[in-house]
């Protein structure tokens, strides 16, 4: 199952997904698409004509280019999820930063996908941080039992 | 003559280094992984590599404060990330990166202070002890999110409370 994670560039949250036999959607990998094709040379200066335009699928032409830059960019994520873990209240620096409203729109977005979601709190203690690990696992134990129920 | 100036990095490593060229077509079909080593991991970062050279896998292989970067074909890659888990699965732990190690673009020998990503790895190092405790005491919890009462029986416990407040 492709799991869309939230920081969508969370180590911990993508490792968790992979030992969990599923396939996390993160950003790197979309990342990955644009810096090794030709037309983009200068990352950050990494956005085509066609990024906008691809944005206007999830935020209106007055909205600021920015924010439809990104969403081209978490739009295929948000389009490809079959389920979402969503960490929220992480402090300031951790997950992708720079625009906390194109942050809002992905997860609006995930949220109305009707997908099974997890939602999580940033953990402030050693005990919040176990019993996030024991909730992702739970969840993505129960995402195989869907699994395999819809394939018989 | 600068170091720049000499083919080395092209001759023997498929990723330019530095010298402000770059071809994509190095990358054609390749993918990079990170692996991160946690605290109290039983391997450091020189036995990671040693381990993985000896895997004699055609990858390029960074090595890295905090593990190792790997760049190649995804079977090969998957391959190493794979045993190199095995090595300690509780303390070693995996990232997705849309770079190739040493893309000049991003590589701090060329840009100078650390990539935005490193930030994001620190950030999360700090959990990974906690989360390693967790992976090595496995457990299931209950994750249904309660459901909210019914307005009626909201208006219920109301009014027990306020006549058991009155009787005081």
């Amino acid at each position: 199952m492709k799991v869309a994670i939230f920081p969508p560039n969370s180590m911990i949250l993508a490792d968790m997904i992979v030992r969990g036999g599923h396939e996390p959607l993160v950003v790197q990998s979309e990342m990955k698409q644009k810096v090794t094709s030709p037309e983009i040379d200068a990352p950050p200066f990494n956005m085509t004509e066609e990024d906008p335009i691809a944005g206007l699928k999830y935020a209106a032409i007055e909205v600021p280019s920015g924010v439809r830059g990104r969403m081209s960019l978490f739009g295929p994520i948000i389009e490809e999820a079959e389920a979402a873990i969503i960490m929220n209240e992480a402090p300031f620096g951790f997950g992708c930063v720079g625009c906390a409203r194109s942050s809002e729109l992905t997860v609006f977005s995930l949220r109305r996908r009707n997908i099974p979601i997890l939602e999580l709190d940033y953990p402030t203690s050693r005990d919040a941080t176990v019993e996030m690990v024991y909730k992702i696992n739970t969840f993505l134990d129960e995402l195989n039992e869907k699994e395999a129920k819809s394939d018989d | 003559m600068l170091k720049n100036d000499k083919d080395i990095d092209t001759e023997f490593c498929h990723i330019p280094m530095g010298d402000g060229t770059y071809h994509d077509s190095n990358q054609k079909g390749k993918i990079t992984r990170m692996i991160i080593l946690g605290p109290g991991c039983a391997v450091s970062s020189k036995e990671l590599l040693n381990f993985l050279h000896l895997l004699e896998l055609p990858i390029n292989i960074r090595l890295t404060c905090y593990g190792a970067n790997l760049n190649g074909t995804p079977e090969h890659v998957m391959e190493a990330v794979q045993k190199a888990r095995a090595i300690d699965p509780s303390h070693i732990f995996i990232k997705f990166r849309g770079f190739p190690p040493g893309d000049p673009r991003r590589c701090r020998a060329k840009r100078g202070g650390a990539r935005e990503g490193f930030h994001q790895i620190e950030a999360e190092y700090k959990l990974l002890q906690d989360v390693s405790y967790a992976l090595e005491h496995p457990k299931h919890i209950d994750i249904t999110v309660p459901e909210k009462i019914s307005v009626d029986e909201f208006i219920e416990v109301v009014n027990s409370v306020d006549a058991e407040t009155n009787k005081k």
